[in-house]
């Protein structure tokens, strides 16, 4: 197998746990592993592994296209044995939504952080949205918490920070540049279907499930001033190829 | 239940059954209300090391409907949205019940919230901590956990001094592994308890061990050579309690006894 490069995927939310009827981000994160039947592996940890969540992905992700599995931090019973070795065969690791500092705390306490940076390392693409978003980042705004919605470190694979459900989720926007503003390293936020594609540590491109779905990039000006820069989005669906051709 | 002085620290906890196991006798998790001494005692499921399986919420429901109680479940992954703050509502608690899963992910997520700090100073005002399996084994120095599959030592809170594992009679795998671990001096001496079975704790000392089934156990391990030395400890079989019964019977033979050995605990050791 030919060396792959550090990928991951950021949905601002969307894929198959919000988007039912619409397969064009888990599509797309298939594809980024250029293989036929890639292996997949989703970790449901954010949502204390809810069983519903889990079915919803098989349902999503049949064994038809790919390979699934699924890796259980809370259900003994269907814990593989080695949760290292099998992220690190894998060729795609879904990361589910929920809240983000159980997360976190679950998988250091798990080793699964470092499992993980070892498989993006080893170009294993990795993707996710919501919390399976905020989790790679260096900081993120999480709105998992009573109240405010309040800073998070994450696991710091991307040197920047993160926002998801931007302009859907009340105060979201206005916690991220709040701590942009007081010192949290400047980044990425998303709107649900909206999706940032990174190789290596740098944006690649911002791909979108649904027409409009917007992502920006935020950060302070000379002056300290938040500034919110919008950054281009291809809409992967056919209406985007149908406008192509006309072009 | 005294209160009013002495040590007013008590932790039950179960080697297995309760609720969370649909286990027939409902005994167990009626001593945990009858602990807190309260007519209408405060009870709150924390269902964490199951990642907040609805099952054990929905058991926890219909048990615990059919007694006198104020209900309530403190779900850490759906804090989203809510008010709830979670030190603030363990603390307005008679009893915690924490409910089994994964000890690892459990006290991770604890410690992201701040819980563990919360549940020493439950304990210390009296609340009564109750809890199953990883639930029980929690409140220890350490536990012996299938987090990873394969059971091995895990760090509890430290509540309590020693380890403890569960499950013994219907886990003979944890048993081994408990056993290794403390041949190899890798987790203290402590207790093994078998489904359904339960130790009582006032303060750090073991008061009295409970089953709410025939032939349930608790043994005493202890480090020794070559082999750890394993002492069966006298086990006090609970009546059966039927559903709405706790109030209506107020204080039973049990409790008196429980309370018996609570008083003298106090008086000769704590006063």
């Amino acid at each position: 197998m030919a060396t792959r490069r550090p990928q991951i995927v950021a949905f601002g939310g969307g894929g198959f746990s919000m988007e039912s009827e619409n397969t064009l981000l888990d599509d797309y994160v298939l594809a980024l592993t250029e293989v036929d039947r890639p292996r997949i592996c989703f970790l449901p940890t954010a949502s204390g592994d809810a069983d519903h969540y889990i079915v919803r992905f098989y349902r999503a992700f049949g064994a038809s296209r790919c390979e699934p599995s699924h890796l259980s931090l809370f259900r003994r019973e269907t814990s593989v044995a080695d949760p290292r070795a099998h992220l690190l065969a894998q060729d795609l690791i879904y990361v589910g939504g929920g809240s983000v500092v159980s997360l976190l705390g679950t998988w250091q306490a798990h080793g699964l952080d470092l499992a993980l940076r070892e498989a993006w390392l080893s170009g294993v693409v990795l993707c996710g949205g919501s919390a399976g978003s905020l989790c790679w980042f260096s900081e993120a705004v999480s709105g998992f918490h009573r109240g405010e919605p309040r800073r998070v470190l994450g696991l710091g694979l991307l040197p920047w920070s993160n926002a998801v459900h931007y302009e859907s989720e009340g105060g979201r926007r206005g916690a991220f540049h709040t701590a942009i503003r007081s010192g949290m390293p400047p980044g990425y936020a998303a709107n649900d279907g909206a999706a940032l594609h990174f190789v290596g540590s740098e944006l690649s491109q911002v791909v979108s499930s649904q027409a409009g779905a917007r992502a920006y990039f935020v950060s302070p000006d000379a002056a300290g001033e938040v500034v919110e820069r919008e950054l281009p989005a291809r809409y992967l669906g056919h209406d985007s190829a149908r406008c192509a051709v006309a072009a | 239940m005294p209160t009013t002085s002495g040590d007013r620290r008590r932790i039950l906890a179960l080697g297995g059954g309760g609720f969370t196991a649909a286990e027939p006798s409902a005994a167990l998790d009626a001593l945990v209300l009858r602990l807190t001494g309260k007519r209408v005692p405060r009870i709150c499921f924390l269902p964490t090391a199951s990642g907040d399986q609805r099952e054990q919420v929905i058991r926890f429901q219909e048990r615990f409907a059919a007694w006198p109680c104020e209900r309530s479940v403190l779900s850490l992954f759906h804090l989203a949205g809510t008010q709830i703050d979670p030190r603030a509502h363990l603390l307005s608690q008679d009893a915690i019940y924490v409910g089994g899963g994964s000890m690892r992910s459990l006290l991770a997520i604890w410690r992201e919230y701040g819980i563990a700090e919360t549940m020493r100073e439950a304990w210390e005002a009296g609340i009564v901590l109750a809890g199953v399996s990883a639930g029980a084994m929690c409140w220890f120095e350490a536990g012996v956990s299938r987090s990873a599959g394969r059971p091995e030592p895990v760090l509890g809170l430290g509540l309590l001094p020693g380890s403890l594992s569960v499950h013994c009679d219907s886990d003979p795998e944890r048993l081994r592994a408990y056993l290794r671990a403390l041949a190899e001096h890798a987790l203290p001496s402590g207790y093994a308890a078998d489904d359904s079975a339960a130790l009582m704790f006032a303060g750090t000392e073991l008061l009295t061990c409970v089953a709410s089934r025939n032939g349930a156990g608790i043994r005493r391990i202890t480090i020794g050579r070559p082999e750890p030395i394993q002492t069966p400890m006298p086990i006090r079989r609970l009546e059966e309690t039927a559903p709405g019964a706790v109030a209506r019977r107020g204080i039973g033979y049990e409790d008196r006894l429980a309370l018996a050995e609570f008083r003298a605990l106090r008086s000769g050791r704590y006063s």
